[in-house]
């Protein structure tokens, strides 16, 4: 498999994660014992696409992206490792974490307790943000690459 | 409402509330090991030395982490309210952020 197919599953299981995450906060907001187990394996299904994009973009930045970083730093946009690369990948383990309690969250009494119900919106709402926030990160990381290999060639 | 429907609603049961109360815990804690490893050398060879690689050993620690600690709260039942494990929970998730996210920007 190409390290460009890699680092192209990696931001596509995330956002597949987020839209799964959307899904379960809707869910959750017309929680009843009819969509009970739709909710459920929505939960499922967000905590098992954010370990695939953990493992798949662990596999690459383990691997790979120790080329891109030193392009990156000699460039013109060295934050872009050193901030928002940095933060991604350890932001990246507490997102892991709350996706993966979503489903634990979710096996809880969401249809008649109401606190359950508003903890499920929350990580939820959480998981989604977070990540929005990474692609956001992941972004600017690949501009980071990009303007650097530019200012190369002028 | 009956008193038990009350408490019901207050609560979110054990196995929730432990796992949520740990991932608030495990989150603050990894925060705290990302600005350790960064600023002493020692700490961040320790855990290159485990795996090969500083990263891969910080996310086998939390894992663990917040399965072990999950586990153990749940049994005991901390018996903290909905309200307050959700403010737990987005509150870690915030203050875990920002030590990260502050601690890269400085």
């Amino acid at each position: 498999m190409s390290k460009e197919l890699i680092l192209m599953m990696h931001p596509t299981f995330g956002v597949l994660a987020v839209i799964a995450s959307v899904w379960v906060f809707v869910e959750a907001l017309n929680a009843r014992e009819a969509n009970a187990g739709r909710l459920r394996s929505a939960s499922v299904l967000t905590a098992i696409l954010m370990w695939l994009t953990y493992i798949v973009g662990g596999y690459w930045y383990v691997v790979f992206y120790g080329a891109d970083k030193a392009i990156i730093k000699a460039g013109p946009w060295p934050f872009a490792h050193g901030f928002f690369m940095e933060t991604k990948e350890h932001v990246f383990l507490m997102l892991l974490l709350l996706a993966t309690f979503l489903p634990i969250a979710a096996w809880g009494d969401i249809v008649k307790n109401r606190m359950t119900r508003n903890l499920v919106l929350w990580a939820s709402a959480l998981v989604v943000l977070m990540g929005l926030a990474m692609e956001g990160a992941g972004a600017i990381v690949s501009m980071g690459v990009k303007v650097a290999l530019l200012a190369k060639q002028i | 409402m009956t008193a038990h429907a009350e408490e019901t609603d207050r609560t979110v049961g054990p196995t929730v509330s432990g796992y949520g109360l740990s991932y608030a815990i495990t989150s603050l804690l990894s925060a705290l090991l990302v600005v350790l490893k960064e600023s002493n050398q020692a700490v961040h060879d320790l855990l290159v030395a485990i795996t090969g690689h500083h990263w891969i050993t910080h996310g086998l620690l939390v894992v663990i982490l917040f399965v072990v600690l999950g586990a153990v709260l749940a049994r005991r039942d901390t018996g903290m309210g909905g309200t307050a494990l959700i403010t737990t929970v987005v509150g870690a998730t915030i203050v875990s952020g920002l030590i990260i996210a502050g601690y890269f920007i400085l």
